[in-house]
């Protein structure tokens, strides 16, 4: 029987498309995620925690890793072995965690001697730390050498402000009642339990929300109650404390009207 | 042409125009809507992202297609009107038929494509529309503007023929600015998505529409994607006529097609020989824009990309040459150039082999240890720019030498200059050689910065041998003796497959540059300026992107294929479709082809 030309020049392109689509799926698959928003203001964290946090974000949304190695010499970037001490002899003056951080915010102030100005600044879009985040990275590169005594006010407020990149996107109004919200959050929610808010409950048990609406964006947040374990748990506290059951216990409204409410802690 | 095929088009012009002007009429009111509605929607069964995925690239398929042929259509044309030699008219008239099938295609994914954009992605269309709502007007006034000079210039072929025909290349001609036009326009939208201009931290536009269009990867892209189009064209009309050729009852028929696709593997691999030279540019302006989504895109998580792609290139040169090489045996005379066959080969081989050597691996620790480190200590200097710059360009310059064979395979020149002139063609060849490889390896010297300024020595001496080498070949055989009339219709069958490897290779590898140009955004619907906050925001790891390209390949080629059928209905049968005599080809080179 005489095979169609048609069939046979389909089955020859698909022995192509095939064999290229098996070679891409037999190499190794490198999925790129967005980066997850890191927030320790108001915690407990201790600076091994805190160091651990910065070297996750060397590794991930810092993307560091592309250009600097530790231990190694690369050709775009500097070496970062010992950098915690060597950061207090690039200018004089200056302390290392002073150092550190203009290079993470102003990263053209100083250009390391045999290298191109190519650093991005790491608080602004794409790469976006927030100030949490720039907090425990500089506390990693300090852990490169030296020890480890930055603080949160060490990190210049106005760092990290442009970074979720929402641009018309940014704003996003949910239809709910913050001073109801605030009595969810006082009542029914139960979340005064655990969490301080601004004036509203001391508990040390979870993070202190009293700026959650400036650290954190409202996607988080509304996700954060309805899937708290999916949403990570922030360092220094203990995982798989907060109900995963917000979904089945409130209402929509009083879902709506706590998510208003936190959205005003800034 | 019978009335039921006229009307038939006539129904897909005016489906088209429709279309465009509904699609027109409906944004401001769409992205008014838009602003008080949610952020993203999501698409029933397959989700929003991969349906613009589908669509896109669908879109893009058919949008490069009909673009990239009526330009080596219309030279075509111009070469037949020149010449008089009706076999040049015939086939331009083939090719813009070809078009013409795919046009309101072409228009419906566009259309398509838009309206997924509005409902699924709201709020993002809006902040685009924010910037670059003056160009949409622009886009559609060229777009009426081609569309009528494109039916205008297919259904006049015969009535602005003979004195008139000057008339009818104008057409030609300005059908194809427009379309360039068109093109530009779009890819100031996707360009700033990639490399945004002109807006502030917060993405509003600082100052005109103009800052945002001439962004940094815009004029790369313009550039890039208009010799690919031309690419793409040849090897899609190409892969159309290994199709007929094999199904050709007749050797009259079979040496046509023969012809058609030889011209359309010929275009194609004119233009594909310079692409790579627009892929360094782009790359160059996408690292001037942000070193790190340079660095992402060459290093990162797409570095893998980069060897899938160094395979499909060195696919395409082995097919192109090979398609060549068989070609040759059709000619009389060619025996004498079978002998350089073997070491083309080896080269083009050892090329693609270094080519697609890639640096750094992923392997075990175990693994890492046993090898001294991720990168193999003899294969991985094969694995860096130095060495992939050098053998690209080698196996342009082979590819090249495989076409100067080609051409003068049935031809001996008969000037006195003859000795002199191929002894400067030949050291131009071995120059540009030497050039190549020299910088190779003298960039494993010197800094990346340095380094990256050796290839455009290494692309000028190609280029250079190039254009040396056609201004001797073209006097130097002007007149030459033949040895005979080339055979078309008699090329192995097998050399059809090559031309349809090579359409499919193409159109997946366009699928590919696409995910990559799109991928390096991450989760950026605008880089650094509007984030993909949407549950699909991951970037996908290359099999699945591999899987999907695939699905919409396969998806292509049965439109295009239903299309081509479709628009050869209203001809099947009549010898004289459009009053076009099919001319016979067989044994009517001439020495000139």
């Amino acid at each position: 029987m005489r095979v169609p030309v048609g069939v046979k020049a389909s089955v020859f392109a698909l022995l192509i498309m095939g064999s290229y689509t098996y070679f891409a799926n037999s190499i190794p698959q490198i999925e790129s995620k967005p980066p997850q928003e890191l927030s320790l203001e108001g915690g407990n964290v201790t600076p091994a925690q805190l160091v651990k946090a910065g070297e996750e974000i060397f590794k991930t949304k810092g993307t560091c890793e592309i250009c600097h190695r530790i231990g190694q010499a690369g050709t775009r970037a500097p070496d970062l072995a010992g950098v915690g001490s060597r950061a207090a002899t690039r200018k004089p003056g200056m302390t290392a965690k002073a150092y550190l951080i203009e290079s993470l915010i102003q990263p053209g102030a100083f250009i390391v001697p045999g290298y191109p100005p190519i650093m991005p600044a790491v608080d602004k879009p794409p790469i976006g730390l927030n100030r949490s985040e720039l907090w425990a990275l500089t506390a990693f590169l300090e852990s490169l050498g030296s020890t480890v005594d930055v603080k949160l006010d060490d990190i210049p407020k106005t760092a990290g402000a442009a970074a979720a990149g929402g641009g018309a996107t940014a704003e996003v109004k949910i239809p709910g009642d913050a001073k109801a919200g605030e009595q969810v959050f006082q009542g029914k929610g139960g979340c005064i339990a655990c969490h301080k808010a601004g004036k509203i409950g001391a508990s040390p048990v979870g993070p202190d929300l009293s700026q959650i609406a400036k650290i954190q964006t409202p996607d988080y947040i509304m996700k954060k109650i309805l899937d708290p374990r999916g949403m990570g748990t922030v360092a220094g506290f203990p995982p798989g404390v907060m109900p995963p059951t917000f979904g089945q216990t409130l209402t929509a409204k009083e879902y709506t009207d706590l998510v208003s409410f936190l959205l005003t802690l800034k | 042409m019978n009335g039921l095929g006229m009307a038939r088009r006539w129904a897909g012009f005016g489906l088209a125009v429709v279309v465009v002007a509904l699609a027109l009429t409906a944004l401001p009111a769409l992205a008014q809507e838009a602003a008080k509605e949610p952020t993203y929607r999501s698409f029933p069964l397959i989700g929003s992202r991969l349906a613009v995925w589908a669509v896109a690239q669908l879109h893009l398929n058919f949008a490069a297609f009909i673009l990239g042929c009526p330009i080596f259509a219309v030279i075509i044309e111009i070469i037949g009107w020149r010449t008089r030699d009706e076999k040049y008219d015939w086939l331009a008239h083939e090719f813009v038929k070809l078009t013409f099938a795919a046009f309101s295609t072409t228009a419906l994914l566009g259309a398509f494509l838009l309206f997924l954009f509005v409902g699924y992605y709201p709020k993002f269309w809006t902040y685009m529309t924010s910037i670059f709502f003056p160009t949409y007007w622009v886009y559609a006034l060229l777009f009426f503007v081609e569309t009528f000079i494109v039916y205008l210039w297919y259904y006049g072929w015969d009535w602005l023929s003979g004195p008139r025909k000057w008339i009818h290349v104008t057409l030609g001609v300005l059908s194809n600015l427009a379309g360039t036009a068109i093109l530009v326009v779009a890819n100031s939208w996707v360009t700033f998505m990639m490399s945004p201009a002109g807006v502030d931290e917060s993405g509003a536009l600082k100052g005109g529409v103009w800052a945002a269009i001439n962004n940094f990867t815009w004029m790369p892209i313009n550039i890039h994607r208009l010799i690919a189009n031309i690419v793409f064209g040849g090897t899609i009309a190409a892969a159309y006529a290994a199709f007929r050729f094999l199904s050709a009852t007749t050797d009259e028929e079979r040496a046509r097609y023969d012809w058609m696709g030889y011209i359309g593997n010929f275009v194609a691999l004119s233009a594909f020989i310079v692409l790579p030279f627009a892929g360094y540019y782009l790359g160059r302006e996408i690292y001037a824009f942000n070193q790190t989504m340079g660095i992402t895109m060459m290093g990162g998580f797409m570095s893998w990309l980069w060897i899938i792609q160094a395979i499909l290139i060195g696919i395409l040169f082995l097919g192109s040459n090979y398609y060549l090489w068989l070609g040759m045996e059709r000619i009389p005379g060619s025996e004498r150039y079978r002998k350089f066959v073997p070491p083309m080969l080896l080269i083009l081989t050892i090329g693609f082999m270094v080519w697609a050597t890639p640096r750094s691996m992923v392997i075990t620790l175990d693994e890492a240890r046993a090898m001294g480190g991720t990168h193999h200590p003899f294969l991985g200097f094969f694995g860096v720019m130095s060495a992939k710059n050098t053998v690209v360009n080698l196996m342009i310059l082979t590819t090249f030498l495989s076409f100067v064979l080609y051409r003068r395979a049935n031809r001996v020149s008969v000037k006195s200059w003859v000795g002199t002139g191929m002894a400067v063609q030949w050291a131009a060849f071995f120059v540009a050689a030497a050039v190549v490889v020299f910088y190779g390896v003298y960039g494993y010297f010197v800094e990346s910065i340095v380094r990256i300024g050796f290839s455009v020595y290494q692309v000028m001496a190609v280029l250079g041998c190039i254009v040396l080498v056609m201004a001797l070949d073209i006097p130097m055989f002007k007149g030459a003796r033949s040895t005979g009339t080339i055979r078309w219709g008699t090329i192995a069958p097998r050399s059809q497959y090559v031309l349809i490897l090579l359409a499919v290779t193409f159109t997946w590898l366009m699928g590919l540059m696409g995910f990559a140009r799109s991928g390096i955004r991450q989760h950026w619907h605008v880089y650094g300026v509007l984030r993909d906050t949407s549950p699909e925001a991951l970037t996908p790891a290359l099999g699945y992107a591999a899987n999907m390209i695939t699905i919409v390949t396969i998806v292509f080629f049965a439109l295009v294929s239903f299309i081509f059928w479709l628009g050869g209905l209203s001809e099947r049968g009549k010898a004289q479709a459009h009053g076009h005599a099919a001319p016979v080809i067989a044994g009517g080179s001439h020495g000139e082809d």
